[in-house]
């Protein structure tokens, strides 16, 4: 988006959370920014990556997070202000780097933000961040808001220099991709050159070597950084409070929750009873802010997702004033105030303010809601989510599936984190059997693949997303191969990350700037370390097919199969079909023995249709993407394909 | 007989084990495919009612139904089943000679039909390793190629669909009891279909005691002798015992009881030892190395063997009574042992919606299972 | 920047929703730049993982006169739905509906892969109408995919159902605020035939009668 770099100083412009994110580093004169796509957090970087040019800067789409961190850091020590970006799960990729880091501190300001998914909307944990905060020692600010997603980063490079540490910018999910006014600030006009000082005293924090080593005196350093952090946060202006002096209840919050809580108090018109005090630094917490709030009511309501991290943080202060200020009431998760799991919304903490104030509230009228159920029941069929027409994944499934089912000796698929994912579920052929972290599925082979020593005799097949396997399938793989696993790996290779918006890796031949960059050949990597690679299209079945049929029989060792064949969103195919697909419904046979509906009831591309009038299938022109691939799997032959001109 | 659908299929046969492979419920359809030895599963199928199940031989086989479509009357449980003569026989100076199993009269009658336009297409079986392998074959001069019993159940009856797919209208199918069975059902139209026309113009059974596992076979056998090196595996007529592997450099005699962990589940309730459902019926011949024993069952049968016999394709001899006494023995004795099993695991005559694997009338199976060493008609 | 004019409410809370792929984030974003010109504050809330694979798609818009707010509007609070598939209307009226919502509603199904696959029927469109217009107090339905078809590409349906609701006398956006919007987002030759799916929607709204149904 223009306005990210022609936007002008003090107008407002409407910025999804991850562009004001991305705003607030230009402004704040950031040189380097590096990260790994993962939604919610992709747009930050991808923001960046667009006006690099234009704004000096240098970001990339690193091979995983702790690269991205180490990248960021070397920034930093070299006196320049950096930006390192990733989804929760990607902190713990880089916590091992991070827990290195703080213990040595930083020099340019260098902040981290991980963007957290709360109810696990784009994700397969809800695993957040905060606590990884207190974990590293280090300060945590969480915008309330879209302006402050913004000003707040600005904010954090200043703290960050202050204290000469790390500063972790905390998002969410409805801060990242939802939108809102933002004022924008000024730019900045010159940015430091990069030089990193090694040759003063070793302990010296801005001339020695880095690193966290003597532990014990940098540690005590870390903690006088961490406390000064806190001294800082006690007139932060991004804790607010507003309500009565005295409230009857005290709402303590964070990030979005704050929206919901200022919407929830206002709809039930209870601003004279509730007060509500939103941090914008929650670790460590204000002890003295606190200290006043807590003085001037009796009663607390802590309003956040996921972990109970304010609450205990808030608890222990409590508990150490209680003698001074005497015990409070601590509504909250651990009460069951606020549920423990899942993302909130205004309707949780209406509900939780409904209970405390004891108050009714009814969101639409219960007669309404009763009959919109009915209704949804009986016509709004579930959507459960699929692969687009004309993916490669249907196929690449379709094929591994069947081939699992042929070999017959109840084989399976560990699974990996990407779009392909979905493996998992119908539109996959509930094909993959195992999904965890990013390179998980490889190194699960490989454990799998030195079980025949007690009996196990099933086939094990491991996939991995293109992205995936530079970020961490690479290590795995060489596991298998180092102790001779018998697994097959498969690799989709759809050129690109697809799931978070076509983000480039290191095997493409450009990099998130645009510029051209050397790209690395995943076949070449798979051979080099001593695994048997075959490249095939997944589009060509019956050659797929064969292929992996034998790559699984037998003791081979480590086997690679590439599946190569772009997304169907890719920009090089969107819009533009291979093939223009006919369905004969003479020929076509429907619910008859010898198909019953193959294309639609079982390989089920969205692309297909069942004429239940007429019984047969058909072809919808709107959403077929033209692949041509249910044209070999219809057995009979009533759907054909002609390439298009 | 009453006909299921794939799910039936899969819970009683596939994933009891009771599977034979025969291969006449693949390539009905894309649900069920063949792949070293065994039929899968790919997908379910909702259907009811299927083909897969109508034709499979190890589910709801009614052996009344058969009986009154090939010989107008109800099963008798006679250890051979119906049959008009029984021959010695062995392939002819026209049979263009071959690396036969045991006199060559299957792999001369097959090119006899073909070269006499009897049948357009010959369903056989040949290996690939020890991997069965079927095929479908044109011309006579591809018969000889086939010739030799792989002693694997054998995915044979994909050949006779694909066939039909590509539009041979008068096939002769050579199979063991199993996929003759198959081939009856199916010739039956159990789900009568207005299109149907008889696809199969000839069959030629085999006899058969049992098969192994191709799997099994293959992974016992990996340790013994490459795979590639074999060149013909026998079964030398009993009481050897013995089943024997010649390979290039060298002959393995193998203790049957050594595999006879082998054997499938199917082959355990199989009442059926010489192909009753077949035109004719081919197996060795007891104490006449070289020579077949030849069992004439139908008209198309007797003609067959006659015709084949004055061209010079096979020679047929008379067929001495002790063997015949001998035969019935072995064959009365199968039917005892699988009536037996499947009765005791309630797979006989199920009643109350239940599904079985043979239907027969009371008398017959009365008869099956009380004459112990089987006598004599 | 113009004033910001009355709303009929502050916040208004407006959903567009729809399945993966009919680019229902690109008419929430249209839609906000429209309301940001007019002076308005917005919020938007989306859900975004589903946008591509074939699920529910559902933008949450707050225009507000008076600042930011939470970017999920509150159960039983939406004043308009914006549906660009029918039973995507049912699923957020039950959520955000009540008896006094307007919804505008693309009449043209997309079949999720339970229906295609046979383990769910899909309802008849009659059916589908009916239940919508008890469950609000006007709605309009519109067969905007099949017009974007006519036009060259499904996709514009989108734009079109945006073109109607400017007709709908609901909010102050006109054709010259869409026009201004888009050329800021889109490419010069794109702007033009946005701009005619935006007017062919709006004249398919009036067609239909301010009114609605
Ligand atoms: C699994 C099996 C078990 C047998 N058990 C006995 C037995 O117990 N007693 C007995 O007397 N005879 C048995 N036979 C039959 C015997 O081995 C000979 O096949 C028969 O005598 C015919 O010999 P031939 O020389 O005429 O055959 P050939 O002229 O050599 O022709 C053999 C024919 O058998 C077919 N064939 C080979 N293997 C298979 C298979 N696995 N499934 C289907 N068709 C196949 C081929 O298509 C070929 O046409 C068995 C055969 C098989 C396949
Ligand atoms: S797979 Fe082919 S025959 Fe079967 S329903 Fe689809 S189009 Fe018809
Ligand atoms: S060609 Fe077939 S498989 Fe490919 S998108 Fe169209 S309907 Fe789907
Ligand atoms: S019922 Fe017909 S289509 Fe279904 S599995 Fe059986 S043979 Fe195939
Ligand atoms: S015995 Fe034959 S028909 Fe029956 S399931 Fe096995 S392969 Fe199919």
């Amino acid at each position: 988006m223009s306005e990210l770099i022609e936007g002008k100083p003090g107008q407002r412009y409407l910025l999804m959370g991850n562009q004001a994110i991305a705003r607030g580093a230009l402004e704040a004169g950031v040189s380097v920014a590096a990260g790994y796509p993962g939604t919610p957090s992709s747009e930050i970087i991808e923001n960046l990556a667009k006006v690099a040019d234009e704004a000096n800067m240098y970001v990339e789409w690193s091979s995983n997070e702790k690269v991205a961190a180490e990248v960021a850091a070397a920034a930093s020590f070299a006196g320049l202000r950096s930006l390192c970006v990733m989804k929760q799960n990607g902190v713990n990729v880089a916590s091992d780097f991070l827990l290195h880091l703080v213990g040595g501190g930083t020099r340019g300001g260098m902040v981290i933000v991980p963007c957290d998914d709360p109810g696990a909307l784009s994700s397969i944990n809800e695993g957040e961040s905060r606590h990884f905060a207190r974990m590293l020692e280090i300060p945590l600010l969480e915008p309330g808001d879209f302006q402050e997603a913004k000003d707040m980063v600005k904010w954090a490079f200043e703290l960050s220099e202050q204290i000469g540490n790390l500063v972790m910018l905390r998002s969410v999910t409805r801060l990242s991709h939802a939108s809102g006014s933002v004022k924008l600030g000024a730019l900045p006009e010159n940015r430091p050159r990069a030089r990193f000082r090694h040759g003063g005293f070793v302990l010296d924090p801005q001339e020695g070597a880095v690193t966290s080593a003597p532990v014990a005196y940098k540690h005590v350093l870390q903690q006088e950084k961490l406390e000064k952090a806190e001294s800082l946060f006690e007139d932060c202006p991004f804790n607010t409070y507003t309500g009565p002096e005295n409230p009857e209840l005290l709402v303590i919050t964070s990030s979005a929750c704050n929206l919901y809580c200022r919407e929830a108090i206002e709809i039930l018109g209870v601003s004279d009873r509730a007060g509500l005090l939103k941090l914008g630094t929650t670790w460590p917490l204000p002890k003295k802010l606190i200290r006043t709030h807590l003085e001037n009511c009796s009663k607390v309501l802590v309003v956040e997702e996921v972990i109970p991290f304010l609450e205990e943080n808030l608890k222990v202060l409590a508990a150490e004033l209680a003698m001074e200020i005497g015990p409070r009431t601590i509504f909250a998760k651990r009460d069951k105030t606020i549920p423990s799991v899942g993302e909130m919304n205004p309707d949780y903490v209406i509900a939780a303010l409904v209970k405390i104030f004891d108050l009714s509230y009814e969101a639409a009228p219960a007669d309404y809601v009763e009959k919109a159920g009915l209704c949804v029941m009986a016509g709004a069929p579930g959507r459960d989510l699929t692969f687009c027409p004309g993916c490669p994944h249907r196929a690449s499934y379709w094929t591994l599936h069947n081939v699992l089912a042929l070999d017959n000796r109840d084989g399976f698929i560990c699974g990996d984190i990407g779009c392909y994912s979905l493996g998992m579920r119908e539109t996959g052929y509930y094909a993959l059997k195992t999904m965890h972290a990013m390179g998980s599925g490889t190194g699960l082979a490989s454990g799998f693949g030195k079980l025949d020593q007690f009996g196990m005799d099933q086939p094990i097949v491991a996939v991995s997303g293109d992205s995936t396997f530079f970020h961490s399938v690479i290590p795995a793989l060489v596991n298998a191969v180092h102790y001779n696993a018998d697994i097959t790996l498969v690799v989709f290779d759809n050129s690109g990350t697809a799931m978070t918006g076509f983000q480039p890796h290191p095997g493409l031949e450009v990099d998130a700037m645009g510029h051209d960059a050397p790209s690395i050949d995943i076949e070449s990597v798979c051979r080099a370390v001593g695994a048997q690679t075959t490249v095939c299209d997944p589009f060509d079945m019956e050659l797929t097919r064969d292929i992996l049929l034998e790559k699984i029989t037998g003791k081979n060792g480590v086997q690679v199969l590439i599946f190569k064949q772009s997304c169907a969103l890719s920009p090089e195919k969107k819009g533009k079909p291979r093939y223009e697909m006919h369905l004969d419904e003479n020929i076509c046979i429907g619910e008859n023995c010898g198909c019953n509906k193959l294309c639609t009831r079982v390989f089920k591309c969205p692309g297909l249709n069942w004429d239940e009038k007429n019984q047969h299938a058909r072809i919808d022109e709107v959403i077929c993407a033209g692949c041509g691939v249910c044209a070999s799997v219809c057995p009979t032959g009533a759907i054909t394909k002609k390439e298009r001109a | 007989m009453q006909i299921y659908g794939p799910g039936e299929l899969l819970d009683d046969v596939l994933q009891t084990g009771l599977c034979i492979s025969c291969g006449a419920c693949v390539h009905l359809c894309p649900y069920f495919a063949t792949w070293r030895g065994k039929t899968a599963m790919m997908f379910s199928c909702d259907r009811k009612q299927g083909r897969c199940h109508a034709f499979c031989p190890k589910t709801e086989v009614d052996l009344d139904q058969l009986s009154s479509k090939a010989n107008n009357a109800d099963y008798t449980g006679a250890p051979m089943g119906a049959y008009q003569q029984v021959f010695m026989a062995r392939a002819g100076d026209k049979s263009g000679g071959g690396d036969f199993q045991d006199g060559g009269t299957v792999s001369a009658l097959v090119r006899f039909a073909l070269e006499t336009g009897r049948i357009d297409a010959a369903v056989l079986t040949g290996r690939n390793g020890l991997m069965p392998s079927p095929g479908l074959v044109t011309h006579s001069g591809e018969v000889a190629a086939f010739a030799g019993s792989k002693y694997t159940a054998a995915p044979t009856l994909v050949s006779l669909n694909d066939g039909i797919k590509q539009g041979y209208g008068r096939m002769g199918v050579v199979g063991t009891p199993c996929q003759m069975t198959a081939v009856a059902q199916m010739r039956s139209n159990p789900m009568q279909d207005s299109d149907f026309s008889d696809p199969v113009a000839l069959t030629i059974g085999l006899f058969c005691t049992w098969a192994l596992d191709a799997r099994g076979l293959l992974a016992f056998m990996e340790k013994r002798a490459p795979e590639e090196e074999i060149l013909k595996i026998r079964i030398p007529p009993p009481p050897a015992g013995i089943l024997v592997l010649e390979t290039q450099s060298r002959t393995i005699e193998i203790p049957l009881d050594d595999i006879r962990s082998l054997v499938p589940e199917g082959c355990r309730v199989c009442p059926d030892m010489t192909a009753e459902w077949a035109d004719v019926s081919v197996g060795a011949m007891e104490g006449e190395d070289g020579w077949n024993t030849l069992v004439v069952r139908s008209e198309k049968g007797l003609k067959l063997a006659e015709d084949a016999a004055s061209a010079g394709y096979i020679v047929l001899a008379d067929f001495p009574e002790t063997s015949l006494s001998h035969l019935n023995t072995a064959a009365a004795a199968k039917k005892k042992r699988a009536f037996d099993r499947a009765c005791s695991q309630g797979l006989v005559n199920t009643e109350k919606g239940g599904r079985a694997v043979l239907r027969v009338n009371k008398q017959a199976l009365e008869k099956m299972i009380s004459e112990p060493g089987g006598i004599h008609e | 920047m113009t004033a910001a004019a009355n709303l009929l409410s502050d916040p208004f809370n407006l959903v567009i929703t729809g399945v993966g792929g009919q680019g229902n984030v690109l008419a929430s974003r249209v839609l906000g730049s429209m309301l940001t010109q007019k002076g308005y504050s917005v919020t938007i809330g989306e859900t975004f993982g589903a946008s591509q694979r074939g699920g529910s798609v559902m933008s949450h818009l707050r225009i507000s006169s008076k600042g930011t707010w939470s970017p999920q509007i509150p159960k039983g609070r939406a004043h308009v739905v914006v549906s660009l598939e029918p039973t995507e209307a049912l699923r957020v009226l039950y959520e955000y509906g009540n008896p006094d919502v307007y919804v505008l509603c693309n009449t043209r199904p997309v079949h999720s892969i339970a229906v295609i696959s046979g383990q769910f029927k899909y309802p008849e469109q009659d059916e589908l109408r009916q239940w919508i217009r008890d469950l609000s107090a006007k709605a309009w339905f519109l067969e905007a995919t099949g017009a974007a078809m006519a036009m060259g590409n499904a996709i514009f349906a989108n734009i079109m159902m945006i073109g109607a609701l400017s007709a709908a006398d609901i909010l102050p956006v006109d054709k010259d605020t869409f026009k201004d919007a888009v050329s800021n987002m889109m490419a010069a030759d794109k702007v033009s035939v946005n701009c005619d799916a935006f007017a062919r929607g709006a004249d398919m709204l009036l067609a239909e009668g301010i009114s609605g149904a």
